[in-house]
C-alpha cells in the first residue's frame, strides 16, 4: 500500500459508548511496547477535533446517542469511523436490548468494522491500516457519501 | 542599550524583546501549520465537552457553589451536625443562650 495523499500522522479519538472495557483494553494494548503503533505516528488524542479517525467501542446505550452524533460531527473532514468489537458492529449479546440504540452504524456511518469479543490487537492494527487507506481515498474525493457501506477488517 | 550585570546573570531588555519576538513568530508559524479543514459555523468549530451539549455563550456559568464544592464535601459531617441546632426558631436560640450562660456562671462560681 502506497500512501501519498494523506501523508501525516494518523490521530485517533477513542469513544466508548458503553463497552465492557474488553475492547478498550485491547486498544490500549496496541500502544504497548509489544505492538507500539505510535512509531508509525498513530496515537490517541483527547478531542475529536484533533482526530482523523473516530474509533468507537460498545453497543451505544440510549443516553449516549446524542453524544455519539455530536462527537462524530466534531471530527474534521476527511474522517473515518472504526467500530471495534462485536457490540459496536452488530450488538452481540446485547442485540435488540431495550436500553440500546445501536449498533453504531444505526447512529453514524461506519467505514471499518473490526469484529471480535474482544478483537486481538493485530486485528485492530489491521483495521487502522484499512482506515488509513480509506482516508487516502477520501482525501482524493472530499465529498463523503453518507452511510456508505463499510469494510470488514 | 544598558546592560545590568549583577554577578551571575545579565539583564538586557533588548535581548528579551528579541527573544519574545522570535518566540512569537515561531508560535505563529506553528499555528499556521495546524488543521485547516474545519468548516466554520458547524459542530467542527464548537467547544468539545466530552460530547455533552455546550450551553450557548452567556449561559456558561461557574456557580459559586461549584467553587466551594470540595469545601462543603470535606466539612459535610461538621455541617450536618451544625445544621440540627440551627432550627431558625428564636425560642431555640434563646434556650441555647440561657443554657450556655448557666454553664458559664456555674463554672465561674465553682472556680471562684
Amino acid at each position: 500500500m502506497n500512501l501519498k495523499v494523506f501523508n501525516r500522522a494518523l490521530w485517533v479519538y477513542h469513544l466508548n459508548t458503553g463497552s465492557c472495557n474488553g475492547c478498550d483494553i485491547e486498544i490500549l494494548a496496541v500502544f504497548t511496547p509489544r505492538y507500539d503503533v505510535e512509531r508509525f505516528g498513530i496515537k490517541l488524542v483527547g478531542s475529536p477535533r484533533h482526530a482523523d479517525v473516530l474509533l468507537v467501542t460498545g453497543p451505544v446505550g440510549r443516553s449516549m446517542e446524542d453524544s455519539v452524533k455530536r462527537i462524530y460531527a466534531q471530527v474534521p473532514d476527511p474522517k473515518v469511523v472504526m467500530a471495534v468489537g462485536n457490540c459496536g458492529a452488530e450488538g452481540d449479546v446485547f442485540y435488540e436490548a431495550y436500553s440500546l440504540v445501536g449498533p453504531i452504524d444505526q447512529i453514524i456511518p461506519v467505514d471499518v468494522y473490526v469484529p471480535g469479543c474482544p478483537p486481538r490487537p493485530e486485528a485492530i492494527i489491521h483495521g487502522v491500516v484499512m482506515a488509513w487507506a480509506k482516508l487516502e481515498k477520501l482525501v482524493k474525493q472530499p465529498a463523503r457519501q453518507a452511510m456508505a457501506g463499510g469494510e470488514v477488517a | 542599550m544598558s546592560v545590568l550585570a549583577y554577578g551571575y546573570a545579565v539583564w538586557a531588555p533588548l535581548i528579551w524583546i528579541v527573544v519574545l519576538v522570535v518566540i512569537g513568530v515561531m508560535v505563529l508559524i506553528w499555528r499556521n501549520r495546524g488543521q485547516k479543514s474545519y468548516k466554520k459555523g458547524t459542530a467542527q468549530t464548537d467547544i468539545f465537552l466530552s460530547g455533552v451539549r455546550v450551553p450557548p455563550e452567556g449561559q456558561r456559568h461557574v456557580k459559586s457553589e461549584n467553587i466551594y464544592w470540595g469545601f462543603f464535601e470535606a466539612l459535610k459531617r461538621l455541617y450536618s451536625g451544625m445544621m440540627k441546632p440551627h432550627t431558625g426558631i428564636v425560642n431555640d436560640y434563646i434556650l441555647w443562650l440561657v443554657a450556655v450562660l448557666a454553664i458559664a456562671i456555674l463554672i465561674l462560681a465553682v472556680s471562684g
